[in-house]
């Protein structure tokens, strides 16, 4: 036991005792049942050793853990045992568990608290923010409280000792102190932290006014706000008159600080800012601390600020593309929108206007609202004066000019090859005149798209060579570009016009090839330019692959290994100029593969489908040659004949005429001449033919077809019939006419008729050659018949018969057979023809033919 | 006035059991006499609810009350936990208890864990645990007006308190805070047994007061003329 002397207001006056003596005291043995561990809901500091003891009674077989792990002891007496725990750890709030047990049943057990040990408070400080309250502050470090009855969290006290007042802390972290109304100045404080277990303190001693923490500033506003300059004005709570401040400002655009500005005020405070952006939008920050003794800033109050609008203050960057078309300019303006720096503000509109510089009085305004960035201009061919500007709500920027001239877009500059690298392209370009105001250099960024995305660059106008490079640039896409020299007219002038590649690419795709003019042993290969977009780099010339069945590649070609893993020739051409080729030595129908791919400096365009040409046969133009005249004179004979039928019928078979129609009955008729008429057959009286009579063998000749007739062949009498028209049937008679000469039994002419016609085959029966093929058969056999009334080989005979019809008009009706039968008049009256006409009445065997007079449009007889 | 958060809780309680009363009010139930039959599911349902809410809360809190408590085969003896209702029962004496004891002793035992429960929670630490264990006394106080609603729907009286026991009676210090760690153990055991009872009580309550089908039967032909 000892005594301990501890009063917050005395520390210098706390002390302990010394410890007692020991005491010894003889305790009860617990009754019989009755188990009893000692002691019991101990409270020690981490890191203690701790003895506990256990009087088991009766019970001898015991065993005692620590929460679960068994733990041995040693054995004073015999139902005495004591357990000796060093350095014990802390576990858990809620104690550690230490019991014994008999056969697994507990029969009694204890508690052991353990405490962390008690920190000393760190960071102990006090200020004031309105000179009322002083708040103190501390970290406490760790919380100590246990559960049950072990000990609950440290409390704190706060003691001044100037005052000798003391105040018990409702918080671990944090008391606050009642300044008195006669503002003490300095003050000392002692924080006791304490627990069961121990006492901590801390102390601090200082002035008040080097303890002011300021609230932060509030009621800030912004005044009189222009493009340039604004005026902030705030005030500062709670501090009153006591103590003079100092305010920290600070101005921040989107990027960094641009101003600091430190100020001195009382209550109130007003700064103004001046070199303002306009149109800018700025954070204004704002803290203040005790001027005398800075021991805090307030914290950091945040407002934002917005300058008012002011005119762009520079001309627009514009460029322009001409295109003359139809005696007109086709002007399409570009400009680079202002920065933001420039602008001052939003960007409403932009203003165009176009001054004829010839006639030096018309203008073209335009107003093109943003946010546009270019236009389109139609001009005539006359000289113009192009004015730009930018416009905010406040007013507009300088002008931007340039000049469109009546040569504008007309000028013709000869593209020269430049290599470009992955950093861009270095551009060249000699001067044009000594007197310019500088240069521009444009190109299409996305070549790919219909409307070329114009970029230009300024150069200085000493300056001949320049690197554009952007990030848009890509390998394999041509860029074109124009270098202009401007005058001091503002008018710009083409220098040079250069194309490159940052990277050339092999060609993704090969020109479209036709095989022309082919023949037995060689083909043309002919193509044209292809698009730009798919050449991806400067073509250097071709190569001709061409397959063929052939083994062996001829001199001027290697042989090149397919991915199919098939073979060609391959011709080469270097001269990317070169569009034809002519594919010779082969042979005559042959099958042959050919493909043509291009080549850059990368490499060659992908192989694509073959295309398939088979040489021709060596003797078919022989064929044409020959075949292709014959025909042609064929038909040009066939054409005369057709136009010289007319003249040749005239010439070789004129038409017999009619008497009927002759023009000499008219001539009859006017005269009325008793001693002209016309003579009627009817009345003639027929030529007494002489028949000779000759030996057997004797042979006979037609004079008409003069050929002979062998002994065998009997002469076929010349059995006639002339078949009359339809119209002429009925009532007209239908025309027969006999040789009756021929017959043995001649008759006169009135009554005779069809004398050597058999019975069956009435001469005027008209439906049995209904055919021409019946007809002639009828035709024939009767002939034979006829021939059978004829003693063979007694009869000879040359005459020739000519028959005139004189109801005949219609020479094409004789065509038209008649079902009827009709009357038939007789002809009696034969007349020698021309042998001319001899020969197509008789067919080649002698028979008179009547199909051949029936199956033409005239009858001739 | 100083309110604590227990306090609080409390007149949550009361709350919840004045409007678990409500429906009784004969001035209030205009929907006509359902029978004890909808209160018992009820109150069997708030059993079941119990018995899920415990098991969370008892993992926790014997974690806090550290090992050997929070073992699963611990069994220590009842020593100070000889006052707490026991939920063990003769299988037997179970099924002869009629309705009016089967009901009184679910009351009388839920009244006193309710009370020692309200003890645990406040010697708990840490504040989520005084949480936990202030939402399970709500919801037990919510059983306790159920049990008491089912009584009064059969024309039970509810049991007189008995003497010396307030509502917020709690169990006197133990001798030690081992001992007192084994009543809490004891309390939680205790609660969890009574609650498993509770159902099977109820169950067997619900199934008692089901009506016949032939009652049934003449309800509806009632209804149809």
């Amino acid at each position: 036991m000892k005594s301990t002397v501890d009063d917050a207001r005395f520390p210098e006056l706390s002390f302990s005792s010394n410890w007692s003596p020991w005491e010894e005291v003889h305790a009860h043995t617990p009754e019989q049942n009755t188990d009893l561990i000692f002691p019991r809901d101990k409270l020690v500091e981490e890191g203690s050793n701790v003895t506990f003891c256990y009087n088991s009674g009766i019970n001898q077989n015991i065993s005692c853990y620590l929460d679960r792990e068994l733990i041995h002891g040693e054995q004073l007496y015999l139902n005495i045992f004591t357990f000796k725990l060093n350095n014990v750890p802390f576990i858990r709030e809620g104690g550690t568990n230490i019991y014994c047990a008999v056969n697994y049943t507990i029969k009694d057990g204890t508690v052991l608290f353990v405490s962390k040990v008690l920190e000393e408070p760190k960071d102990f400080s006090c200020e004031t923010q309105d000179f009322k309250t002083l708040s103190c502050s501390w970290d406490p470090g760790v919380d100590t409280g246990l559960f049950f009855d072990g000990q609950p969290s440290q409390h704190y006290t706060l003691f001044e000792s100037f005052s000798g007042k003391k105040k018990f802390c409702e918080h671990n972290n944090q008391c606050n102190w009642e300044i008195s109304r006669d503002l003490q100045e300095t003050y000392n404080f002692t924080l006791t932290a304490e627990n069961y277990l121990r006492k901590r303190s801390v102390n601090t001693i200082f002035n008040l006014t080097h303890r002011v923490h300021p609230k932060a500033p509030d009621s800030i506003h912004f005044n009189n706000v222009g493009a340039t300059n604004a005026t902030m004005t705030w005030k500062m709570p709670a501090l009153g008159n006591y103590s003079t401040l100092l305010c920290q400002i600070e101005l921040h655009d989107k990027e960094n600080m641009r101003q600091e500005h430190n100020v001195s005020i009382k209550v109130n405070g007003e700064f103004l800012f001046s070199e303002l952006m306009p149109d800018t939008a700025y954070m204004v920050c704002i803290r203040c601390a005790n001027a005398k003794h800075v021991w805090k800033w307030s914290k950091w109050v945040t407002r934002t600020l917005i300058t008012a609008e002011a005119a762009p203050s520079k001309a627009l960057d514009v460029w322009r593309k001409v295109k003359p078309e139809k005696g007109l300019h086709h002007v399409t303006l570009f400009w680079k929108p202002l920065s933001k720096f420039h602008a001052n503000g939003k960007i409403l509109f932009y203003n165009i206007v176009a001054k004829d510089l010839d006639k030096k009085s018309e203008l073209k305004l335009q107003s093109i609202p943003a946010p546009a960035n270019g236009t389109e201009l139609t001009l005539d061919q006359g000289s113009y004066q192009i004015q730009v500007t930018a416009n905010n709500s406040v007013g507009a920027s300088p002008a931007s000019e340039i000049v469109i001239s009546g040569d504008s877009g007309n000028e013709e500059v000869e593209e020269q090859k430049i290599n470009g690298t992955k950093d861009g392209f270095l551009i060249s370009w000699k001067p044009l005149s000594e007197d310019r105001a500088g240069y521009v250099v444009d190109w299409c960024e996305h070549q790919r798209n219909l409307h070329c995305e114009l970029q230009w660059k300024n150069v200085g106008p000493n300056t001949t060579s320049t690197v554009i490079s952007s990030d848009a640039f890509r390998p394999g896409i041509r860029y074109n570009f124009r270098i202009y020299e401007l005058s001091t007219e503002k008018i710009a002038y083409l220098v040079e016009n250069k194309i490159g590649y940052t990277q050339e690419l092999a060609p993704s795709d090969s020109p479209q090839v036709k095989a022309i003019n082919v023949t037995s042993h060689s083909f043309t290969l002919s193509w044209k330019d292809y698009d730009t977009e798919a050449q991806r780099g400067f073509i250097q010339g071709y190569r001709v692959c061409l397959k063929s069945k052939a083994t062996q590649c001829h001199l001027d070609s290697v042989a090149e290994l397919l991915p199919d893993n098939s073979t060609c020739c391959e011709h080469a051409i270097n001269n990317p100029k070169q569009k034809i080729f002519l594919v010779e030595n082969l042979q005559p129908e042959s099958f042959y593969e050919f493909f043509v791919s291009s080549f850059t400096s990368a490499g060659k365009s992908p192989i694509g489908t073959f295309t398939k040409v088979t040489t021709q046969d060596e003797h078919s133009h022989m064929l044409m040659h020959i075949i292709l005249p014959m025909v042609l004179c064929v038909l040009l004979i066939a054409v005369m004949c057709y136009w010289k039928s007319q003249w040749v019928k005239e010439k070789c078979y004129p038409d017999i005429p009619d008497p009927y129609k002759s023009s000499i009955l008219s001539l009859i008729k006017s005269k009325e001449s008793p001693h002209l008429r016309i003579m009627n057959v009817k009345d003639c009286t027929p030529d007494t033919i002489e028949v000779v009579n000759k030996s057997e063998g004797t042979k006979t000749q037609f004079i008409g077809i003069e050929k002979p007739l062998t002994e065998s062949e009997f002469p076929k009498p010349a059995n006639l019939y002339l078949l009359p028209a339809q119209d002429f049937c009925v009532p007209g008679p239908c025309i027969s006419f006999v040789n009756h000469t021929y017959s043995e039994s001649a008759c006169d002419s009135g009554s005779c008729a069809h004398t050597p016609v058999p019975d069956t085959a009435p001469p005027c029966h008209l439906e049995l050659l209904a055919s021409p093929d019946n007809l002639l058969n009828t035709l024939e056999k009767t002939h034979t018949d006829s021939l059978g009334e004829i003693p063979a080989g007694k009869i000879s005979l040359n005459y020739v018969s000519q028959l005139a019809s004189p109801m005949s008009g219609d020479k094409d009706s004789l065509l038209i057979h008649s079902p009827v039968p009709v009357l038939c008049s007789e002809y009696k009256m034969q007349m020698a023809v021309p042998s001319c006409l001899d020969s197509p009445v008789l067919s080649e065997n002698g028979s008179l033919s009547s199909m051949t007079l029936l199956g033409q449009d005239k009858h001739y007889h | 006035m100083d309110l604590r958060a227990g306090d609080s809780w409390g007149m949550l309680a009361c709350l919840c059991t004045v409007l678990w009363h409500l429906p009784a009010v004969p001035a209030l139930n205009r929907t006509g006499d359902p029978g004890p039959g909808p209160s018992i599911q009820k109150t069997y349902d708030l059993t079941r609810y119990l018995e899920h809410q415990l098991r969370s809360l008892a993992g926790t809190y014997l974690n806090y009350l550290g090992p050997p408590f929070n073992e699963p085969d611990f069994n220590p003896p009842r020593l100070g936990a000889e006052t707490l209702p026991r939920a063990t029962v003769n299988l037997e004496v179970w099924r002869s208890l009629n309705d009016k004891l089967r009901l009184t002793q679910n009351y009388e035992a839920y009244s006193h864990l309710l009370c020692y429960l309200r003890g645990l929670n406040r010697q708990a630490a840490t504040a989520e645990l005084r949480h936990s264990l202030a939402h399970f006394c709500t919801s037990l106080q919510g059983l306790l007006g159920s049990i008491a609603g089912v009584m009064a729907a059969l024309g039970y009286p509810l049991p007189q308190p008995l003497p010396g026991i307030e509502p917020t009676w709690a169990p006197g210090p133990a001798h030690s805070d081992f001992l007192q760690k084994m009543d809490d153990f004891w309390l939680l055991k205790e609660l969890q047994t009574w609650l498993w009872r509770s159902a099977k009580d109820f169950n067997r309550l619900k199934k008692k007061m089901q009506p016949p089908a032939a009652a049934v039967t003449l309800h509806l032909e009632a209804h149809g003329f």
